[in-house]
């Protein structure tokens, strides 16, 4: 058979926006196929259509050869569809083994039957070299073992058109080069792939071609041989675009932050995330937390700020013990908040962008009046911050902040943050989910804030983003610093080592 | 009194309680608020009651009872469905949704009472009690305590705690609700019909409140006045003590029944009257214990996590 | 710009609309399987309400409106920042006894200021009475629909067991009359003689203009309905959520408590009667609050709606047992439950007609 898959002319559509705009993808079968596009390109929902989750407006798919139509996740299945999400559909409090039986369990008169299907887990653990503990419980267990749950949930199916949504995203490199392994097995195995993705790396590690989406439509199919990354780029962006940051020597002066010997109290009452943490942020330069998710860094964010009380250890900002401080007054003395997630902490939806700006500053002797709010200059000020930082919202200052796009609401935080003139800020992932011309324009506004003299802590898992962007380098692995870097002098392997544990630096040195 | 006594009724007062709350259990895990089950307790025993008068003295007794057992069950399934299709393909507030229930309930019963007989005290000839269970009844102390002056409802009730247990660990239906009351769109993604699974869950909370309503009603009063006298909330504080699990939730309701017990009995107990707390605070026995148990355990409690979130397939 | 704010609050009303026509099409039903010949009858009353005998059934209606437009505010005031004060009945009946107290014991209190007295009086119970729920919520996390739902419970037998104590009429089984506290009823007098329509019902109306404007103008409304929307960000925001979910509970049982000193300093001989029943003033401020979305202003309109069918229900009692209203009610609430569908249903009705999406 000459294709595996075709999805010929999908269109999907949701309220306001055109997902999938007539776009055909052919996949063949045995080959390793990338899906590439920004954010917002349309990859997942494409995808989606695939396993059953969406139905498309229009369009036709054949498996095999074959006209079919896939209305859910079991008629995907049937026909030998898999899909590994990038948010993992994992019940946290069951077992390793009830997520991948859940849905064709083996039952006798509807009770259980464990037995068989643990066997048959730990076979094809075996037999792929996927290391699990099916009796674990998801909340308990790494993101690493999590995705070989993930991929064992289709192995149990049988599916072999195996469907991965950004799987690279959670791992170290070390653990992406074994997944990198894995997939060539499946391979080998007989398995088709499908990978969504918009790391131009891993594409040309894997991958035999690569169909490009831009903006919901269907850019072109090419060989990853024949192609340079900055060829697949500038199909992804549709300009050329430069993959380096152009920044200047880095002039940091007086300490700002000053984290010392700080702990955290962790979840499970016995492990601490963050241990005896130190570290300074001088003014005028961007120090960098690099770490895989779940390594300490939000609970040190936490703590930093304000949202979570410390075990022990101080924070002193501009030279002020802020350690015990309310968040109000951290807020107040200097320190601003790019939060790790915008919907949760950033934005509060249901307000408008004038309410969301005003969200730090409310209080200010210029935005009120004995109490009530002067909505005058409460608009004025959101529309200069609009214009001032090209923020698109469809009504202005009066926009519902739900209904703004991922990228939008971003630089609306930044430019609340921003605006307080704060001597330190404190960035959580702040380019994630966003596309490329959005992350360019974040990146600039950080290294904008610590050319005025700011010091800037930035949390980041994208090695790319951690490497570019930062004049220095600490590793977390839990809750420990475990190296200092200078960006000029590391590689994204020697980072990879760090991050995974498998090396630190000897002495206890105060970063 | 004796502790016999003493113990026959918390039985009365407990097994209801670990009913309803059981019915709540289903209904939450697989992610629905049901804050409804007074007022289907109210409605189901008020069906089952008619089914008592209409057939006393041509079925006999217990038979009888278990009948009225399951057209309460059975219309607690019924109006249950009205906050099923709400909260489930309405993906309406879910409060909302359970408080119309709980109007609804006593206003069907006031206004079909007083327009058919003018009063609205329904009267039921009690001949249920079992005075002794044949030999069970004769076991030392442990026959005196659960086999003398008892009803066939209680161990209807712990039998449906027994299979309750079973379904909800040990079954593909169990496994399946959790999940939909965990993470949805994994069960989704699995391919299961969550919005079928919850409404399973909450019509299963209507079966169970509704004979929960039945069985606390006929040990305790000879005439019902469309009022459970707060005992759905109550369930719903042991649902959450309970941290949503059969064990605990099997604990908790014990627990508020013996308070429950004390503050009715008290005038039988020369202890607690030599105390001379007043009378009405006495009756404040359950409500004050509930609050204070539940300032000191609701710190670390896990509802599960997708609870009171509506269900959108088409989400992004 | 304005015009889409509208457009918002226009959707809502229409679905609110709906919810009572529904209402009362269920209760037109249900009158006509009941008895068909007195149905249509008996309907009329229901909706004429305040109207059925003029002027007397108006100022019947203001009356009956004045508590609930509180406890309607309390319930909503609560929803605005993320709680659900069921326990709106026993701040009631606390802030009652409260009232009642002030009016019978404190006479070296000249009458023109024991009923301010008075209130403010019932406004403190009130809202120490909700803080404990408040308290509860913020501090430990307790549920706050069990915890009011318990209070509900313990205030009327604390209140029962108060009144014996200090105010009691024993041979009709009730509290004393607090005749030196009694509300003036102003102009009402003369404009509705012979009901119990007072000054209250003004105090309600501006209250809830009052509430309006904290929740809307001032920096602690913004703030409360950021705790309401969004407790992480808004703690994110230095908002002291903690501190605020507590004054928020205690300025809904202020609110709920004011609501029976309304009632029970008027000069109409209601009393409370030492019985074992929760006041429902406190649960009728729940469909109020949910028909008006919550909104102050709305809850005025509300509140008089369902004083409306309830004069209604009082007038066709004849004909037919007044619980039909309470019918009406539950299955209005139920439908107001969907009212997110019904307002997404507008927009694809009106998308489907040409017009433009809002």
């Amino acid at each position: 058979m000459e294709h595996v898959i075709e999805m010929l002319n999908i269109t999907k559509v949701f309220p306001g926006v055109i997902a999938n705009d007539r776009v055909t993808l052919q996949v063949k079968p045995g080959e390793i196929h990338a899906l590439l596009g920004e954010n917002g390109a349309g990859k997942s929902t494409l995808m989606s259509v695939l396993f059953g989750l969406y139905q498309p407006e229009e369009g036709t798919i054949k498996i095999r050869g074959k006209e079919v139509k896939i209305s859910n996740p079991n008629d995907a299945n049937a026909l030998g569809i898999g899909m590994v999400h990038q948010h993992f559909k994992l019940v946290e409090n069951f077992t390793v083994l009830q997520n991948i039986i859940l849905g064709i369990e083996e039952t006798q008169y509807g009770v259980l039957q464990m037995k068989e299907a643990r066997q048959r887990v730990v076979n094809l653990s075996n037999q792929y070299g996927l290391r699990i503990n099916p009796d674990a419980l998801i909340e308990d267990i790494s993101v690493g073992m999590q995705q070989r749950v993930e991929i064992l949930k289709m192995l149990y199916r049988n599916n072999d058109i195996l469907i991965f949504d950004e799987p690279t995203a959670v791992l170290t490199p070390q653990e992406i080069e074994e997944l990198m392994k894995i997939m060539k097995l499946l391979i080998s195995e007989g398995k088709s792939i499908v990978f969504i993705t918009h790391k131009l790396n891993e594409i040309k590690a894997v991958a035999d071609r690569v169909s490009v989406l831009r903006q919901g439509k269907y850019i072109g199919t090419v060989d990853v041989s024949d192609t340079s990354k900055e060829q697949m780029s500038e199909m992804m962006v549709g300009r050329p675009i430069s993959l380096t940051l152009d920044k200047d020597e880095a002039n940091p002066t007086t300490p700002v932050l000053e984290v010392s010997h700080l702990s955290v109290a962790g979840h499970h009452a016995t492990k601490d995330a963050v241990k005896d943490v130190s570290f300074t942020v001088r003014s005028g330069e961007i120090l960098c937390v690099a770490g895989i998710e779940g390594n300490g860094q939000s609970e040190l964010v936490y703590a930093i700020t304000g949202l979570v009380k410390q075990k022990q250890g101080t924070i002193k900002l501009n030279g002020k013990d802020i350690s015990v401080a309310s968040i109000r007054e951290r807020n107040t003395s200097g320190l601003s908040h790019i939060p790790e997630d915008r919907h949760k902490h950033g934005l509060v939806l249901e307000f408008d962008l004038a309410e969301n700006l005003a969200l730090q500053t409310y209080f200010d002797k210029s935005l009120q009046n004995h109490g009530f709010i002067n909505f005058d200059a409460r608009t004025k000020r959101a529309n200069q911050l609009i214009d001032q930082y090209d923020i698109r919202a469809g009504r202005r200052a009066k926009t519902n902040a739900r209904s703004m796009s991922g990228g939008n609401q971003q630089k609306a935080i930044i430019a609340r943050e921003f605006e307080r003139q704060p001597s330190c800020i404190v960035a959580v992932q702040p380019t994630r989910g966003l596309d490329v011309g959005a992350i360019e324009y974040i990146h600039k506004q950080l290294v904008k804030a610590r050319d005025e003299g700011k010091a800037v802590l930035l949390i980041s898992l994208e090695l790319n983003e951690v490497l570019d962007v930062s004049d220095r380098i600490i590793v977390m692995y839990e809750g420990e610093v475990v190296g200092e870097l200078n960006p000029k002098n590391t590689t994204q392997q020697e980072l990879g080592l760090y991050m995974s544990g498998s090396k630190r630096d000897k002495e206890e040195s105060h970063a | 009194m004796s502790i016999p006594f003493l113990v026959q009724q918390t039985m009365f007062f407990a097994i209801p309680l670990l009913v309803v709350a059981l019915g709540g259990m289903y209904s939450e895990q697989s992610g629905v608020i049901n804050i409804g089950l007074e007022g289907i307790m109210i409605f189901s025993t008020y069906m089952g009651i008619l089914v008592l008068n209409m057939f006393v003295g041509t079925i006999p007794p217990q038979f009888l009872f278990i009948l009225a057992l399951l057209v309460a069950g059975i219309s607690g399934v019924i109006f249950s469905s009205l906050h099923a299709y709400a909260s489930v393909y309405q993906k309406a507030n879910q409060v909302i949704s359970g408080t119309a229930l709980n109007l609804l309930a006593p206003a069907f019963f006031n206004f079909t009472m007083r327009n058919a007989t003018g009063s609205n005290q329904l009267y039921f000839l009690n001949q249920y009690r079992i005075a002794k269970v044949p030999l069970l009844g004769d076991i030392p102390l442990i026959g005196e305590l659960f086999f003398t002056n008892t009803y066939i409802s209680t161990f209807i009730g712990l039998l449906i705690l027994a299979i309750s247990v079973f379904v909800f660990y040990k079954t593909r239906f169990g496994l399946r609700l959790r999940a939909c009351g965990e993470h949805p769109q994994a069960a989704d993604a699995a391919g299961i019909n969550v919005y079928r699974m919850r409404t399973y869950g909450v019509l299963i909370s209507g079966l169970l409140a509704g004979m929960g309503g039945l069985i606390l009603t006929i040990p305790t009063t000879t005439a019902f006045g469309g009022s459970v006298t707060g005992y759905g909330f109550l369930a719903l504080a042991v649902l959450i003590f309970g941290q949503w699990k059969p064990a605990r939730i099997v604990f908790a309701a014990f627990f508020f029944g013996t308070m429950k017990t004390i503050a009715a009995t008290y005038t039988s107990i020369p202890l607690l009257v030599g105390l001379g707390i007043p009378g009405y605070l006495f009756k404040s026995i359950p409500y004050l214990t509930t609050i204070l148990v539940l300032a000191f355990t609701s710190k670390k409690s896990v509802a599960p996590k997708a609870l009171g979130e509506p269900y959108d397939k088409g989400k992004r | 710009m304005l015009k889409n704010i509208n457009q918002d609050a226009l959707k809502t009303i229409f679905a609110s609309l709906v919810s009572i026509l529904l209402g009362l099409l269920m209760g037109l039903i249900i009158l006509l399987i009941t008895n068909p010949n007195s149905a249509f009858l008996g309907f009329q009353r229901a909706l004429l309400g305040g109207f059925n005998r003029l002027p007397r059934s108006l100022g019947e209606m203001l009356y009956q409106a004045t508590p609930i437009l509180l406890t309607g505010l309390s319930v909503g005031f609560a929803f605005k920042t993320g709680l659900f004060n069921i326990g709106a009945s026993g701040q009631f009946i606390v802030g009652g006894f409260a009232a009642i107290y002030i009016g019978v014991r404190w006479t070296f209190l000249p009458p023109s200021i024991a009923w301010v007295v008075g209130l403010l009086g019932a406004m403190i119970a009130g809202a120490l009475w909700a803080g404990i729920s408040g308290a509860l919520k913020a501090y430990r996390n307790v549920n706050e629909v069990i915890t009011s739902i318990m209070l509900n419970y313990i205030a009327v037998f604390l209140v029962n067991f108060l009144v014996v104590a200090t105010v009691f009429n024993q041979t009709r089984n009730e509290s004393l009359s607090p005749t030196n506290a009694f509300i003036p009823r102003g102009f009402f007098d003369s404009l509705f003689p012979r009901t119990g329509v007072h000054m209250g019902f003004v105090i309600a109306v501006i209250v809830a203009i009052m509430m309006w404007v904290i929740l809307e103008k001032t920096t602690f409304g913004f703030e409360l309905r950021a705790v309401g929307f969004n407790r992480n960000a808004a703690r994110y925001a230095g908002v002291n959520e903690k501190r605020n979910i507590v004054l928020s509970m205690m300025i809904a049982g202020a609110l709920s408590g004011l609501g029976g000193a309304l009632l029970y300093l008027s000069a109409t001989g209601v009393h409370i009667e030492v019985v074992d029943v929760i006041p429902l003033q406190g649960f009728n401020g729940i469909p109020v609050a949910l028909l008006a979305s919550s909104n102050p202003l709305g809850i005025i309109f509300s509140s008089l709606l369902l004083a409306h069918l309830n004069t209604g229900g009082f007038y066709m009692q004849t004909l037919f047992p007044t619980e039909i209203i309470n019918i009406m009610v539950s299955v209005i609430i139920y439908f107001s439950a969907f009212a997110m569908i019904m307002k997404s249903l507008l927009d694809k009705f009106l998308k489907r007609k040409g017009g433009k999406s809002a």
